[in-house]
Protein backbone atom coordinates (compact mmCIF):
# COMPACT_ATOMS: atom_id res chain seq x y z
CA UNK A 1 0.00 0.00 0.00
CA UNK A 2 2.93 2.33 0.65
CA UNK A 3 4.28 1.68 -2.82
CA UNK A 4 3.07 4.90 -4.32
CA UNK A 5 3.88 7.08 -1.31
CA UNK A 6 6.97 9.16 -2.04
CA UNK A 7 7.13 11.39 1.04
CA UNK A 8 5.70 10.43 4.38
CA UNK A 9 6.08 12.94 7.20
CA UNK A 10 4.92 11.80 10.61
CA UNK A 11 4.42 13.97 13.70
CA UNK A 12 6.91 16.59 12.55
CA UNK A 13 7.68 19.27 15.09
CA UNK A 14 10.26 21.97 15.17
CA UNK A 15 10.93 24.58 17.81
CA UNK A 16 13.24 27.56 17.50
CA UNK A 17 14.13 28.40 21.08
CA UNK A 18 10.76 28.82 22.78
CA UNK A 19 8.84 29.31 19.52
CA UNK A 20 7.14 26.22 18.17
CA UNK A 21 7.18 26.83 14.41
CA UNK A 22 5.76 23.44 13.44
CA UNK A 23 3.66 21.35 15.80
CA UNK A 24 2.89 17.69 15.10
CA UNK A 25 2.33 17.86 11.36
CA UNK A 26 1.80 14.61 9.41
CA UNK A 27 1.20 14.34 5.68
CA UNK A 28 1.94 12.19 2.65
CA UNK A 29 2.79 12.97 -0.92
CA UNK A 30 2.07 10.32 -3.55
CA UNK A 31 4.20 9.74 -6.62
CA UNK A 32 3.25 12.00 -9.51
CA UNK A 33 1.25 14.42 -7.38
CA UNK A 34 1.55 18.19 -7.30
CA UNK A 35 0.98 19.21 -3.69
CA UNK A 36 0.81 22.79 -2.42
CA UNK A 37 1.78 23.85 1.07
CA UNK A 38 -0.02 27.07 1.99
CA UNK A 39 -0.84 29.17 5.01
CA UNK A 40 -0.57 32.72 6.32
CA UNK A 41 2.80 34.26 7.15
CA UNK A 42 4.45 32.48 10.04
CA UNK A 43 2.32 29.34 9.58
CA UNK A 44 5.43 27.16 9.38
CA UNK A 45 5.30 26.20 5.70
CA UNK A 46 8.89 27.12 4.97
CA UNK A 47 10.03 25.22 8.06
CA UNK A 48 8.19 22.09 6.89
CA UNK A 49 9.65 22.59 3.42
CA UNK A 50 13.19 22.90 4.77
CA UNK A 51 12.75 19.81 6.94
CA UNK A 52 11.80 17.80 3.85
CA UNK A 53 14.78 19.25 1.93
CA UNK A 54 17.09 18.53 4.85
CA UNK A 55 18.35 22.04 5.55
CA UNK A 56 16.54 22.03 8.94
CA UNK A 57 16.41 19.04 11.27
CA UNK A 58 13.07 18.35 12.96
CA UNK A 59 12.94 18.50 16.77
CA UNK A 60 10.83 15.36 16.65
CA UNK A 61 8.98 13.22 14.12
CA UNK A 62 10.18 11.26 11.10
CA UNK A 63 10.41 11.81 7.36
CA UNK A 64 10.47 8.91 4.93
CA UNK A 65 11.42 9.20 1.28
CA UNK A 66 10.27 6.12 -0.62
CA UNK A 67 11.14 3.26 1.70
CA UNK A 68 14.02 5.07 3.40
CA UNK A 69 14.02 6.99 6.67
CA UNK A 70 15.78 10.26 5.81
CA UNK A 71 15.06 12.12 9.06
CA UNK A 72 18.70 12.36 10.11
CA UNK A 73 20.16 12.48 6.60
CA UNK A 74 22.10 15.63 5.64
CA UNK A 75 20.78 17.69 2.73
CA UNK A 76 23.40 16.71 0.15
CA UNK A 77 22.69 12.99 0.65
CA UNK A 78 18.96 13.58 0.26
CA UNK A 79 19.76 15.41 -2.96
CA UNK A 80 21.66 12.34 -4.14
CA UNK A 81 18.58 10.22 -3.45
CA UNK A 82 16.64 12.44 -5.85
CA UNK A 83 15.20 15.35 -3.86
CA UNK A 84 15.83 18.61 -5.73
CA UNK A 85 14.83 22.05 -4.51
CA UNK A 86 14.68 25.70 -5.40
CA UNK A 87 15.10 28.60 -2.98
CA UNK A 88 12.83 31.42 -1.86
CA UNK A 89 15.50 33.98 -2.75
CA UNK A 90 16.75 33.38 -6.30
CA UNK A 91 19.75 31.10 -6.11
CA UNK A 92 22.02 30.35 -9.07
CA UNK A 93 25.78 30.05 -9.64
CA UNK A 94 26.20 33.68 -10.75
CA UNK A 95 29.73 33.68 -12.22
CA UNK A 96 29.17 30.49 -14.25
CA UNK A 97 27.40 30.54 -17.59
CA UNK A 98 23.85 29.31 -17.82
CA UNK A 99 25.07 26.10 -19.45
CA UNK A 100 27.74 25.57 -16.78
CA UNK A 101 25.04 26.04 -14.14
CA UNK A 102 23.01 23.12 -15.41
CA UNK A 103 26.10 21.04 -16.20
CA UNK A 104 27.14 21.30 -12.55
CA UNK A 105 23.67 20.13 -11.55
CA UNK A 106 24.16 16.75 -13.28
CA UNK A 107 26.43 15.82 -10.36
CA UNK A 108 24.03 13.27 -8.87
CA UNK A 109 23.64 11.10 -11.94
CA UNK A 110 27.28 11.01 -13.04
CA UNK A 111 30.39 9.58 -11.47
CA UNK A 112 33.48 10.33 -13.55
CA UNK A 113 36.02 12.34 -11.59
CA UNK A 114 39.41 13.82 -12.25
CA UNK A 115 41.19 10.62 -13.26
CA UNK A 116 38.79 9.81 -16.10
CA UNK A 117 39.14 13.34 -17.46
CA UNK A 118 42.93 13.17 -17.18
CA UNK A 119 43.06 9.88 -19.08
CA UNK A 120 40.31 10.87 -21.54
CA UNK A 121 38.81 7.46 -20.74
CA UNK A 122 35.92 6.21 -22.79
CA UNK A 123 33.69 6.19 -19.69
CA UNK A 124 34.50 9.85 -19.17
CA UNK A 125 33.76 10.72 -22.81
CA UNK A 126 30.43 8.88 -22.62
CA UNK A 127 29.54 10.75 -19.46
CA UNK A 128 30.48 14.13 -20.90
CA UNK A 129 28.11 13.45 -23.79
CA UNK A 130 25.37 12.51 -21.37
CA UNK A 131 26.09 15.56 -19.15
CA UNK A 132 25.83 17.77 -22.19
CA UNK A 133 22.59 16.18 -23.33
CA UNK A 134 20.99 16.43 -19.89
CA UNK A 135 22.09 20.06 -19.60
CA UNK A 136 20.75 21.02 -23.05
CA UNK A 137 17.53 19.21 -22.31
CA UNK A 138 17.02 21.05 -19.01
CA UNK A 139 17.76 24.40 -20.66
CA UNK A 140 15.39 23.70 -23.53
CA UNK A 141 12.67 22.67 -21.08
CA UNK A 142 12.96 26.02 -19.31
CA UNK A 143 13.28 27.95 -22.61
CA UNK A 144 16.81 29.06 -21.84
CA UNK A 145 18.62 27.27 -24.67
CA UNK A 146 19.53 30.58 -26.34
CA UNK A 147 21.17 31.85 -23.16
CA UNK A 148 23.63 29.01 -22.61
CA UNK A 149 26.72 31.19 -22.99
CA UNK A 150 25.56 34.03 -20.77
CA UNK A 151 26.71 34.33 -17.16
CA UNK A 152 23.83 33.45 -14.86
CA UNK A 153 24.34 36.68 -12.93
CA UNK A 154 23.55 38.66 -16.10
CA UNK A 155 20.17 37.00 -16.72
CA UNK A 156 16.95 38.85 -15.97
CA UNK A 157 15.03 38.00 -12.81
CA UNK A 158 12.48 35.87 -14.62
CA UNK A 159 15.23 34.02 -16.49
CA UNK A 160 17.11 33.36 -13.26
CA UNK A 161 13.96 31.86 -11.73
CA UNK A 162 13.61 29.57 -14.74
CA UNK A 163 17.30 28.69 -14.50
CA UNK A 164 16.70 27.58 -10.92
CA UNK A 165 14.12 25.12 -12.16
CA UNK A 166 16.49 24.01 -14.93
CA UNK A 167 19.21 23.36 -12.33
CA UNK A 168 16.81 21.31 -10.23
CA UNK A 169 15.64 19.34 -13.28
CA UNK A 170 19.16 18.68 -14.56
CA UNK A 171 19.65 16.63 -11.40
CA UNK A 172 16.80 14.40 -12.74
CA UNK A 173 15.01 14.30 -9.40
CA UNK A 174 12.11 12.15 -8.26
CA UNK A 175 10.82 14.91 -6.02
CA UNK A 176 11.01 18.62 -6.83
CA UNK A 177 10.57 21.08 -3.96
CA UNK A 178 9.64 24.60 -5.08
CA UNK A 179 9.94 27.40 -2.52
CA UNK A 180 7.61 30.23 -3.59
CA UNK A 181 8.32 29.83 -7.31
CA UNK A 182 5.90 32.60 -8.29
CA UNK A 183 7.37 35.24 -5.98
CA UNK A 184 7.99 38.43 -7.91
CA UNK A 185 6.66 37.11 -11.23
CA UNK A 186 4.15 39.10 -13.26
CA UNK A 187 0.80 37.44 -14.20
CA UNK A 188 2.11 36.37 -17.61
CA UNK A 189 5.22 34.78 -16.08
CA UNK A 190 2.99 33.21 -13.43
CA UNK A 191 0.88 31.51 -16.10
CA UNK A 192 4.04 30.26 -17.79
CA UNK A 193 5.18 28.87 -14.46
CA UNK A 194 1.94 26.92 -13.98
CA UNK A 195 2.41 25.34 -17.41
CA UNK A 196 6.00 24.51 -16.61
CA UNK A 197 5.16 22.83 -13.28
CA UNK A 198 2.54 20.70 -15.04
CA UNK A 199 5.05 19.65 -17.68
CA UNK A 200 7.53 18.77 -14.91
CA UNK A 201 4.94 16.43 -13.46
CA UNK A 202 4.27 14.95 -16.89
CA UNK A 203 7.90 13.83 -16.87
CA UNK A 204 7.12 11.74 -13.80
CA UNK A 205 8.48 14.17 -11.22
CA UNK A 206 6.51 14.67 -8.01
CA UNK A 207 6.18 18.31 -6.95
CA UNK A 208 5.77 19.84 -3.49
CA UNK A 209 5.52 23.61 -3.47
CA UNK A 210 5.19 26.41 -0.97
CA UNK A 211 3.36 29.37 -2.43
CA UNK A 212 1.58 32.59 -1.52
CA UNK A 213 0.24 33.24 -4.97
CA UNK A 214 -3.29 31.79 -4.78
CA UNK A 215 -3.90 31.72 -8.52
CA UNK A 216 -0.82 29.58 -9.01
CA UNK A 217 -1.65 27.25 -6.12
CA UNK A 218 -5.27 26.74 -7.14
CA UNK A 219 -4.36 26.40 -10.79
CA UNK A 220 -1.68 23.78 -10.54
CA UNK A 221 -2.07 21.68 -7.38
CA UNK A 222 -3.84 18.33 -7.15
CA UNK A 223 -3.96 18.61 -3.41
CA UNK A 224 -3.36 21.39 -0.91
CA UNK A 225 -2.12 21.23 2.66
CA UNK A 226 -3.01 24.24 4.82
CA UNK A 227 -0.94 25.18 7.86
CA UNK A 228 -1.74 27.76 10.51
CA UNK A 229 0.36 28.55 13.56
CA UNK A 230 2.45 25.45 12.91
CA UNK A 231 -0.48 23.04 12.80
CA UNK A 232 -2.13 21.32 9.85
CA UNK A 233 -5.71 22.61 9.65
CA UNK A 234 -6.95 21.31 6.31
CA UNK A 235 -5.94 19.03 3.48
CA UNK A 236 -7.60 18.16 0.18
CA UNK A 237 -8.36 19.12 -3.41
CA UNK A 238 -8.19 22.89 -4.19
CA UNK A 239 -11.98 23.39 -4.34
CA UNK A 240 -12.50 21.45 -1.10
CA UNK A 241 -9.84 23.44 0.73
CA UNK A 242 -11.11 26.73 -0.70
CA UNK A 243 -14.54 26.04 0.84
CA UNK A 244 -13.27 24.75 4.16
CA UNK A 245 -14.63 26.89 7.01
CA UNK A 246 -11.35 26.86 8.97
CA UNK A 247 -9.33 27.81 5.95
CA UNK A 248 -11.68 30.67 5.06
CA UNK A 249 -11.45 31.90 8.63
CA UNK A 250 -7.63 31.85 9.02
CA UNK A 251 -6.56 32.41 5.48
CA UNK A 252 -9.02 33.76 2.99
CA UNK A 253 -10.87 35.66 5.67
CA UNK A 254 -7.74 37.47 6.59
CA UNK A 255 -6.89 38.08 2.98
CA UNK A 256 -10.35 39.51 2.29
CA UNK A 257 -10.07 41.77 5.30
CA UNK A 258 -6.91 43.19 3.82
CA UNK A 259 -8.31 43.66 0.34
CA UNK B 1 38.69 26.78 -28.51
CA UNK B 2 41.23 25.89 -31.20
CA UNK B 3 42.75 29.34 -30.74
CA UNK B 4 43.23 28.60 -27.06
CA UNK B 5 44.80 25.25 -27.87
CA UNK B 6 47.16 26.80 -30.42
CA UNK B 7 48.10 29.42 -27.83
CA UNK B 8 49.00 26.72 -25.32
CA UNK B 9 51.02 24.72 -27.83
CA UNK B 10 52.92 27.88 -28.76
CA UNK B 11 53.54 28.73 -25.12
CA UNK B 12 54.87 25.22 -24.38
CA UNK B 13 57.15 25.29 -27.43
CA UNK B 14 58.46 28.66 -26.30
CA UNK B 15 58.97 27.43 -22.74
CA UNK B 16 60.89 24.40 -23.96
CA UNK B 17 63.01 26.27 -26.51
CA UNK B 18 63.70 29.56 -24.81
CA UNK B 19 66.49 28.50 -22.38
CA UNK B 20 68.41 27.10 -25.35
CA UNK B 21 68.61 30.55 -26.94
CA UNK B 22 70.86 31.95 -24.27
CA UNK B 23 73.83 30.65 -22.34
CA UNK B 24 73.33 33.27 -19.65
CA UNK B 25 72.92 31.33 -16.42
CA UNK B 26 71.42 34.37 -14.68
CA UNK B 27 68.52 34.26 -17.13
CA UNK B 28 68.18 30.53 -16.48
CA UNK B 29 68.12 31.18 -12.75
CA UNK B 30 65.32 33.72 -13.09
CA UNK B 31 63.39 31.30 -15.29
CA UNK B 32 63.67 28.52 -12.70
CA UNK B 33 62.41 30.84 -9.97
CA UNK B 34 59.54 31.81 -12.25
CA UNK B 35 58.48 28.20 -12.80
CA UNK B 36 58.72 27.31 -9.11
CA UNK B 37 56.58 30.32 -8.19
CA UNK B 38 54.25 29.51 -11.07
CA UNK B 39 53.73 26.01 -9.66
CA UNK B 40 53.13 27.50 -6.23
CA UNK B 41 50.75 30.18 -7.54
CA UNK B 42 48.86 27.59 -9.56
CA UNK B 43 48.37 25.53 -6.41
CA UNK B 44 47.11 28.60 -4.53
CA UNK B 45 44.80 29.20 -7.48
CA UNK B 46 43.05 25.96 -6.60
CA UNK B 47 42.15 27.55 -3.26
CA UNK B 48 41.38 31.09 -4.44
CA UNK B 49 40.08 30.34 -7.91
CA UNK B 50 38.41 26.93 -7.65
CA UNK B 51 37.07 26.47 -4.13
CA UNK B 52 36.79 30.23 -3.61
CA UNK B 53 38.54 30.65 -0.29
CA UNK B 54 41.37 33.01 0.55
CA UNK B 55 44.44 31.49 2.21
CA UNK B 56 47.15 33.57 3.84
CA UNK B 57 48.95 30.42 4.93
CA UNK B 58 50.04 29.03 1.60
CA UNK B 59 53.70 30.01 1.94
CA UNK B 60 53.84 27.96 5.15
CA UNK B 61 53.05 24.78 3.18
CA UNK B 62 55.71 25.76 0.64
CA UNK B 63 58.19 26.04 3.52
CA UNK B 64 56.96 22.80 5.10
CA UNK B 65 57.68 20.96 1.87
CA UNK B 66 61.11 22.56 1.55
CA UNK B 67 62.06 21.51 5.08
CA UNK B 68 60.49 18.05 4.86
CA UNK B 69 62.39 17.14 1.72
CA UNK B 70 65.67 18.72 2.85
CA UNK B 71 65.59 17.01 6.24
CA UNK B 72 64.60 13.61 4.87
CA UNK B 73 67.25 13.55 2.18
CA UNK B 74 69.98 14.90 4.45
CA UNK B 75 69.29 12.78 7.50
CA UNK B 76 68.48 9.46 5.84
CA UNK B 77 70.27 9.84 2.53
CA UNK B 78 67.02 9.12 0.69
CA UNK B 79 66.96 10.05 -3.02
CA UNK B 80 65.72 13.55 -3.78
CA UNK B 81 62.78 12.28 -5.84
CA UNK B 82 61.53 10.46 -2.75
CA UNK B 83 62.13 13.65 -0.78
CA UNK B 84 59.86 15.56 -3.17
CA UNK B 85 57.09 13.00 -2.74
CA UNK B 86 57.59 13.20 1.02
CA UNK B 87 57.37 17.03 0.79
CA UNK B 88 53.99 16.73 -0.93
CA UNK B 89 52.71 14.17 1.57
CA UNK B 90 53.79 16.16 4.64
CA UNK B 91 52.42 19.46 3.35
CA UNK B 92 49.24 17.75 2.14
CA UNK B 93 48.67 16.07 5.50
CA UNK B 94 49.13 19.36 7.32
CA UNK B 95 46.79 20.96 4.78
CA UNK B 96 44.17 18.24 5.26
CA UNK B 97 44.38 18.55 9.05
CA UNK B 98 44.23 22.34 9.07
CA UNK B 99 41.50 22.33 6.44
CA UNK B 100 39.48 19.78 8.41
CA UNK B 101 39.50 22.12 11.41
CA UNK B 102 39.20 25.44 9.56
CA UNK B 103 36.85 24.79 6.65
CA UNK B 104 33.89 24.44 9.03
CA UNK B 105 33.78 28.19 8.64
CA UNK B 106 34.36 29.89 5.31
CA UNK B 107 35.02 33.36 3.98
CA UNK B 108 37.04 35.96 5.89
CA UNK B 109 37.15 33.85 9.06
CA UNK B 110 38.79 31.00 7.16
CA UNK B 111 41.36 33.41 5.72
CA UNK B 112 42.20 34.62 9.24
CA UNK B 113 42.53 31.02 10.48
CA UNK B 114 44.98 30.19 7.68
CA UNK B 115 46.98 33.27 8.66
CA UNK B 116 47.07 31.95 12.24
CA UNK B 117 48.11 28.42 11.27
CA UNK B 118 50.68 29.80 8.82
CA UNK B 119 52.20 31.92 11.56
CA UNK B 120 52.32 28.94 13.92
CA UNK B 121 54.18 26.84 11.36
CA UNK B 122 56.57 29.72 10.69
CA UNK B 123 57.22 30.31 14.39
CA UNK B 124 57.77 26.64 15.17
CA UNK B 125 60.21 26.34 12.26
CA UNK B 126 62.03 29.41 13.50
CA UNK B 127 62.38 28.21 17.10
CA UNK B 128 62.73 24.42 16.81
CA UNK B 129 66.46 24.87 16.45
CA UNK B 130 67.34 21.21 17.10
CA UNK B 131 65.46 20.11 14.00
CA UNK B 132 65.49 23.10 11.68
CA UNK B 133 68.57 25.01 12.86
CA UNK B 134 66.23 27.96 13.37
CA UNK B 135 66.93 31.27 11.64
CA UNK B 136 70.31 29.93 10.49
CA UNK B 137 68.44 27.83 7.99
CA UNK B 138 69.66 24.64 6.36
CA UNK B 139 72.41 24.63 3.79
CA UNK B 140 74.19 22.00 1.72
CA UNK B 141 70.89 20.47 0.68
CA UNK B 142 71.63 17.77 -1.92
CA UNK B 143 70.88 18.69 -5.55
CA UNK B 144 68.33 16.69 -7.48
CA UNK B 145 69.55 13.68 -9.43
CA UNK B 146 67.44 11.80 -11.91
CA UNK B 147 67.92 8.19 -12.92
CA UNK B 148 69.57 8.10 -16.34
CA UNK B 149 70.39 11.82 -16.28
CA UNK B 150 72.56 12.12 -13.23
CA UNK B 151 72.91 15.01 -10.82
CA UNK B 152 71.49 18.28 -12.04
CA UNK B 153 73.57 21.19 -10.86
CA UNK B 154 73.01 23.87 -13.44
CA UNK B 155 69.90 25.99 -13.71
CA UNK B 156 69.10 25.02 -17.27
CA UNK B 157 68.71 21.36 -16.38
CA UNK B 158 66.66 22.18 -13.34
CA UNK B 159 64.44 24.39 -15.45
CA UNK B 160 63.21 21.33 -17.39
CA UNK B 161 62.55 19.39 -14.18
CA UNK B 162 60.32 22.16 -12.87
CA UNK B 163 58.74 22.70 -16.27
CA UNK B 164 57.71 19.04 -16.32
CA UNK B 165 56.13 19.35 -12.87
CA UNK B 166 54.35 22.56 -13.82
CA UNK B 167 53.03 21.15 -17.09
CA UNK B 168 51.77 18.02 -15.33
CA UNK B 169 49.97 20.03 -12.67
CA UNK B 170 48.57 22.54 -15.16
CA UNK B 171 47.15 19.70 -17.25
CA UNK B 172 45.76 18.07 -14.11
CA UNK B 173 43.97 21.32 -13.26
CA UNK B 174 42.59 21.45 -16.78
CA UNK B 175 41.34 17.86 -16.53
CA UNK B 176 39.88 18.51 -13.09
CA UNK B 177 37.76 21.32 -14.47
CA UNK B 178 36.44 18.97 -17.16
CA UNK B 179 35.22 16.52 -14.54
CA UNK B 180 32.38 16.20 -12.12
CA UNK B 181 34.76 16.89 -9.23
CA UNK B 182 35.84 20.21 -10.73
CA UNK B 183 32.25 21.24 -11.40
CA UNK B 184 31.48 20.46 -7.76
CA UNK B 185 34.36 22.74 -6.69
CA UNK B 186 32.93 25.62 -8.72
CA UNK B 187 29.42 24.95 -7.45
CA UNK B 188 30.71 25.01 -3.85
CA UNK B 189 32.57 28.25 -4.57
CA UNK B 190 29.63 29.99 -6.19
CA UNK B 191 26.75 29.05 -3.93
CA UNK B 192 27.09 26.58 -1.06
CA UNK B 193 23.36 26.02 -0.34
CA UNK B 194 22.59 25.46 -4.01
CA UNK B 195 25.61 23.15 -4.38
CA UNK B 196 24.30 21.13 -1.43
CA UNK B 197 20.90 20.92 -3.10
CA UNK B 198 22.38 19.21 -6.17
CA UNK B 199 24.18 16.64 -4.03
CA UNK B 200 27.61 18.20 -3.52
CA UNK B 201 29.21 17.74 -0.10
CA UNK B 202 30.53 21.30 0.13
CA UNK B 203 32.81 20.68 3.10
CA UNK B 204 34.45 17.61 1.54
CA UNK B 205 34.87 19.35 -1.82
CA UNK B 206 36.61 22.31 -0.23
CA UNK B 207 38.73 20.03 1.95
CA UNK B 208 39.82 18.01 -1.08
CA UNK B 209 40.74 21.14 -3.01
CA UNK B 210 42.66 22.56 -0.06
CA UNK B 211 44.56 19.33 0.59
CA UNK B 212 45.62 18.99 -3.07
CA UNK B 213 46.66 22.64 -3.18
CA UNK B 214 48.80 22.33 -0.05
CA UNK B 215 50.39 19.08 -1.25
CA UNK B 216 51.43 20.71 -4.53
CA UNK B 217 52.74 23.74 -2.62
CA UNK B 218 54.86 21.27 -0.63
CA UNK B 219 56.33 19.77 -3.80
CA UNK B 220 57.11 23.28 -5.06
CA UNK B 221 58.88 23.95 -1.75
CA UNK B 222 60.89 20.75 -2.09
CA UNK B 223 61.97 21.77 -5.59
CA UNK B 224 62.95 25.19 -4.31
CA UNK B 225 65.12 23.73 -1.52
CA UNK B 226 66.94 21.30 -3.79
CA UNK B 227 67.49 24.04 -6.32
CA UNK B 228 68.87 26.82 -4.10
CA UNK B 229 70.34 24.22 -1.72
CA UNK B 230 69.77 26.57 1.20
CA UNK B 231 66.51 27.36 2.98
CA UNK B 232 65.55 29.58 5.90
CA UNK B 233 62.25 30.08 7.74
CA UNK B 234 61.87 33.36 5.83
CA UNK B 235 60.30 31.25 3.07
CA UNK B 236 57.17 31.15 5.18
CA UNK B 237 57.08 34.82 6.09
CA UNK B 238 54.15 37.09 5.43
CA UNK B 239 56.01 38.72 2.57
CA UNK B 240 55.83 35.52 0.52
CA UNK B 241 52.20 34.91 1.40
CA UNK B 242 51.31 38.37 0.09
CA UNK B 243 53.43 37.86 -3.02
CA UNK B 244 51.59 34.65 -3.84
CA UNK B 245 48.20 36.27 -3.60
CA UNK B 246 49.43 39.07 -5.86
CA UNK B 247 50.58 36.52 -8.47
CA UNK B 248 47.20 34.78 -8.53
CA UNK B 249 45.02 37.90 -8.47
CA UNK B 250 47.08 40.02 -10.87
CA UNK B 251 47.45 37.10 -13.27
CA UNK B 252 43.85 35.98 -13.14
CA UNK B 253 42.27 33.69 -10.57
CA UNK B 254 40.37 30.63 -11.62
CA UNK B 255 42.39 30.28 -14.81
CA UNK B 256 45.48 28.21 -15.58
CA UNK B 257 47.43 30.80 -17.58
CA UNK B 258 46.75 33.58 -15.06
CA UNK B 259 48.86 32.43 -12.08
CA UNK B 260 51.70 31.41 -14.43
CA UNK B 261 51.73 34.88 -15.98
CA UNK B 262 51.37 36.46 -12.54
CA UNK B 263 54.43 34.55 -11.32
CA UNK B 264 56.42 35.73 -14.35
CA UNK B 265 55.54 39.35 -13.69
CA UNK B 266 56.40 38.98 -10.03
CA UNK B 267 59.78 37.36 -10.61
CA UNK B 268 60.78 39.76 -13.40
CA UNK B 269 59.72 42.82 -11.40
CA UNK B 270 61.57 41.50 -8.40
CA UNK B 271 64.77 41.39 -10.45
CA UNK B 272 64.20 44.66 -12.30
CA UNK B 273 63.41 46.57 -9.11
CA UNK B 274 66.16 44.97 -7.05
CA UNK B 275 67.93 48.31 -6.53
CA UNK B 276 64.80 49.77 -4.93
CA UNK B 277 65.11 47.51 -1.90
CA UNK B 278 62.04 47.30 0.33
CA UNK B 279 60.33 49.95 -1.82
CA UNK B 280 59.56 47.11 -4.23
CA UNK B 281 56.76 46.13 -1.90
CA UNK B 282 55.08 49.47 -2.54
CA UNK B 283 55.20 48.76 -6.27
CA UNK B 284 53.64 45.33 -5.72
CA UNK B 285 50.93 46.78 -3.52
CA UNK B 286 50.15 49.37 -6.18
CA UNK B 287 50.05 46.63 -8.80
CA UNK B 288 47.58 44.62 -6.74
CA UNK B 289 45.38 47.65 -6.13
CA UNK B 290 45.34 48.69 -9.79
CA UNK B 291 44.65 45.15 -10.87
CA UNK B 292 41.70 44.73 -8.52
CA UNK B 293 40.20 48.03 -9.65
CA UNK B 294 40.81 47.90 -13.41
CA UNK B 295 41.27 44.20 -14.16
CA UNK B 296 39.27 42.25 -11.58
CA UNK B 297 39.67 39.11 -13.69
CA UNK B 298 43.43 39.60 -13.99
CA UNK B 299 45.77 40.04 -16.88
CA UNK B 300 44.43 36.96 -18.66
CA UNK B 301 41.24 38.88 -19.34
CA UNK B 302 43.32 40.95 -21.79
CA UNK B 303 44.07 37.86 -23.86
CA UNK B 304 41.90 37.26 -26.95
CA UNK B 305 38.61 36.36 -25.34
CA UNK B 306 36.79 33.11 -25.63
CA UNK B 307 33.23 33.25 -26.88
CA UNK B 308 31.98 32.95 -23.32
CA UNK B 309 33.77 35.97 -22.02
CA UNK B 310 32.29 38.37 -24.55
CA UNK B 311 28.79 37.58 -23.33
CA UNK B 312 29.71 38.56 -19.80
CA UNK B 313 29.73 42.30 -20.20
CA UNK B 314 27.23 42.42 -23.03
CA UNK B 315 24.25 44.58 -22.09
CA UNK B 316 21.02 42.69 -22.27
CA UNK B 317 19.04 43.58 -25.34
CA UNK B 318 15.41 44.56 -25.29
CA UNK B 319 14.63 41.40 -27.22
CA UNK B 320 15.92 39.15 -24.49
CA UNK B 321 13.70 40.95 -22.02
CA UNK B 322 10.72 40.46 -24.26
CA UNK B 323 11.41 36.73 -24.50
CA UNK B 324 11.60 36.26 -20.73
Amino acid sequence: MTDDILIEAEHLSRAFGGLVAVDDVSFRVRKGEIVGLIGPNGAGKTTVFNMVAGSIQPSSGTIRFGDQDVTAMPAHLRARLGIARTFQITSVFPALTTLENVRAATYRTHSQGWWGALMHSSAWRREETSVHRAAQDALAFCELEDHGGIKAGALSYGEQRRLEVAIALAASPELLLLDEPAAGLNPEEGRKLVGMIQRVRDRGVTVLLVEHHMRVVMGVCDRIIVLDHGALIAEGAPDVVANDADVIRVYFGREKAHA
Amino acid sequence: MTGVRAGWIGAIALAVGFPQLTGNSYVHHVLVLWLIFALLALSLNMVIGYIGELSFGHAAFFGLGAYASALLTMQTGAPVLLGLVFAGVVAGLFGAGIGYVSLRIVGPQFAILTLGFGSIIYTVTNYWVDLTRGPMGINNIPPISLPGVGTITEARGFYYVVLTCLAAFAYSCHALMQSRTGRAFLAARENAPLATSIGVDVFRSKLLGFAIATAVAGVAGGLYGHYLRVITPELMSLQYMAALIIMVVVGGRGTIAGPIIGALIYVVLLEVLRSFGPLRLVVFAALLTLSVIFLPNGLVSLLPSRAVRGADAKPKSAMEDAVS
